[in-house]
């Protein structure tokens, strides 16, 4: 059953947002803020790098500014320039990455100010950026998400906003793919994997696939094949969530720009779940130097190794 | 130089009275396609598979769903996502190759296709038969019937008519169908392919009586000057717009993939030193690495450059080669951007800056 989001909140984060973003800009606290303009289809938003005070009277924060920002702090994104102080619009989702690239040493916390915008959620990848935002139209990870007003935010407007309740849609899923043979589990993502364009748009929005080289762009020699086709689909995915195991925050990004509509972040999740399963780990908001598949320690478990 | 409303000087057959007219109903249109499988003919039509919608072969008529516009475009029926061109064998010192032959393709009809998906068809006959004969694509399309599918609906990413197109647009089609407000569709004969589809199979046609269409379309592009875009691009190589587009872009190739008119391609050798094949699959301006060269260099080294090529390619060079444009207003590359970028938005803008 469908039921409505109290979106009321988005035109007082709106308000808040703004005149932050033009103080910071205005006495020369940062040099550009990054957040969302809207664009010219109804209801849409768009990620924007705005440089001057009187810019920010345009910023917004609407339930289709679904970006997560941080990859335009990521090295990937080279036109935007890493130097001096730059604010940041950030969800909780979002700030999950922050601490993640923190960690990683890519962000020094000196050089970030972050905005931090409470959010009653966003719109999935599916929905019409101007649909109404509902149980059935909002994205996935924003019915689990625990923390709709984010913590640790250099700035975060004083508006309350109720999350949005609903059953979460990856929790049923993973238990139905846990529940099939590994026959039926396989034929699943090799389904999934075959309708794979390797378009890359689920690398490139994500804020921690910023290899200077990606695997999959190596040619000299061949690491993984470049063609969509299931070899070098399936070997890719594989890569990734291997890669991504114990970083990636859950902002789905990849689920949702993925114009083949693979549920990609149904890896990341079980990844995850695997993680804190084995090592009681999570991706969170702390800045963590290491995670568990980057580090060694004497007492791990060796039994698998025959 | 063209206005917008050249595009549509070029159709096969002119839009006056002298145009055939049939009518076939939903059922019949259905009964035509399973006659067509049933004597090994290959249909290609709008159907889902694995949850998303993609023009692609059908078992049967059934799984037909003209409800809305695919996610990818019809180019791959031409044009596969990936494709081998050749394979090798090395015994020893022996080394064979294999061609791969086209005589292999199957006669097809594609069928339920947009305007926008049709009117492509005819821009990438003209890249690939320019300095080169691409056998594979010509051959897939000297064997594919197009039945075209007026658009009753269009959403505020549609831009069809900024490019000198319409829902009504038959470009590209060798039979168009318009929805009837009975039911059924009236069906135009544009070219003498779809002559002799209909002719084979007459039975399934009714001679067009006054049933009344449903309206088409009515896309609310902004203003567009097609010629306008192209004098600004001739005289701005260089300008700040490419540098602010690129700071927001990603760099994925996500908008060239669900392209009907983009037509850039790879070649990669995939195997082993004794056996493999060649393969030919999509490439896309977005990419980091699209125009790199062996020798390390890369003339679009950048994102602004890359997306300079985007715009230029469709709206100048493209144009300055075959007089007409690389787009055809489809809006996919809107809707899908992961950073919203909107072409109309953004050729609109340059529109007013001549």
């Amino acid at each position: 059953m469908s039921n409505h989001i109290d979106t009321s909140a988005y035109s007082a984060v709106t308000a808040a947002i703004r005149s932050e973003a033009a103080r910071l800009l205005a006495g020369g606290e940062v040099s550009a803020v990054i957040g969302y303009l809207p664009a010219r289809r109804k209801g849409s938003a768009q990620p924007a790098i705005i440089t001057s005070a009187d810019q920010a009277a345009e910023l917004i924060f609407s339930p289709a500014c679904v970006n997560n920002l941080a990859v335009y702090l990521t090295k990937a994104k080279k036109e935007v320039p890493k130097s001096g102080r730059i604010a940041i619009t950030a969800k909780s989702c979002d700030m999950r990455a922050l601490a993640g690239l923190i960690g990683e040493s890519q962000l020094q916390r000196s050089d970030i100010h972050i905005i931090g915008l409470p959010c009653p959620g966003v719109l999935s990848s599916v929905a019409d950026p101007s649909a109404l935002l509902t149980t059935d139209t909002v994205a996935s990870k924003c019915l689990e998400c625990e923390f709709n007003l984010p913590q640790g935010a250099d700035f975060t407007p004083a508006v309350n906003v109720t999350p949005p309740r609903g059953p979460s849609r990856y929790a049923a899923e993973i238990a139905r793919l846990e529940a099939m043979t590994p026959a039926e589990r396989w034929s699943f993502w090799k389904e999934q994997f075959s309708k794979c364009i390797r378009c890359y748009a689920c690398r490139q929005v994500c804020p921690f696939c910023y290899c200077e080289q990606c695997v999959c762009d190596r040619n000299r020699p061949q690491m993984v094949e470049t063609t969509p086709r299931p070899a070098g689909n399936l070997a890719w995915h594989i890569i990734r969530a291997i890669h991504l195991s114990g970083r990636c925050a859950g902002c789905a990004e990849c689920e949702r720009v993925c114009p083949m509509d693979i549920p990609l972040n149904l890896l990341n999740r079980k990844m995850a779940r695997e993680l804190k399963e084995l090592y009681d780990y999570e991706a969170g908001f702390e800045p963590q130097e290491k995670g568990p598949l980057n580090s060694y320690l004497e007492k791990d478990d060796q039994s698998f190794i025959k | 130089m063209r206005s917008p409303g050249k595009r549509a000087a070029v159709r096969v057959v002119p839009d006056n009275e002298t145009k055939m007219q049939k009518h076939i109903s939903e059922q019949n249109l259905k009964a035509l396609l399973d006659r067509l499988i049933s004597t090994g003919t290959r249909v290609i039509a709008p159907r889902v598979e694995t949850g998303t919608l993609l023009y692609g072969p059908i078992r049967d008529a059934s799984q037909i769903d003209l409800s809305r516009l695919p996610r990818r475009s019809a180019k791959e029926t031409f044009f596969p996502v990936c494709e081998d061109i050749l394979s090798y064998e090395k015994h020893g010192q022996q080394v064979t190759v294999g061609d791969v032959d086209p005589a292999r393709f199957a006669e097809t009809v594609l069928v339920g296709v947009r305007p926008c998906d049709a009117a492509a068809v005819p821009v990438l006959d003209a890249v690939f038969t320019w300095d080169y004969n691409d056998a594979f694509f010509l051959e897939r399309r000297r064997k594919t019937t197009v039945i075209g599918l007026g658009c009753t609906t269009a959403d505020d990413a549609c831009f069809c008519t900024a490019v000198g197109l319409a829902p009504d647009s038959s470009t590209g089609s060798d039979l168009f169908l318009t929805p009837l407000k009975s039911g059924g569709y009236a069906c135009q004969i544009c070219s003498e392919k779809g002559e002799r589809l209909v002719a084979a199979h007459g039975d399934l046609f009714t001679a067009a009586d006054h049933a009344e269409t449903v309206p088409f379309a009515t896309p609310s592009p902004g203003n567009i000057d097609l010629k306008q875009v192209k004098s600004w691009l001739d005289h701005h190589f260089e300008d700040p717009l490419w540098d602010e587009i690129a700071t927001r872009c990603v760099g994925c190739g996500a908008c060239a993939f669900v392209c009907p008119a983009c037509h850039c391609f790879d070649i990669v050798d995939e195997g082993t030193e004794k056996q493999g094949r060649r393969r030919k699959s999509w490439d896309a301006c977005g990419f980091g690495k699209f125009t790199l060269h062996a020798s390390g260099h890369n003339p679009r080294d950048l994102q602004p450059k890359r997306y300079r090529n985007r715009i230029m390619h469709k709206f100048k060079y493209y144009d300055d080669k075959f007089g007409q444009t690389l787009c055809t207003g489809c809006g996919r590359c809107i809707r899908i951007c992961p950073v919203g970028i909107d072409i109309a938005a953004i050729v609109e803008d340059i529109s007013q800056r001549s």
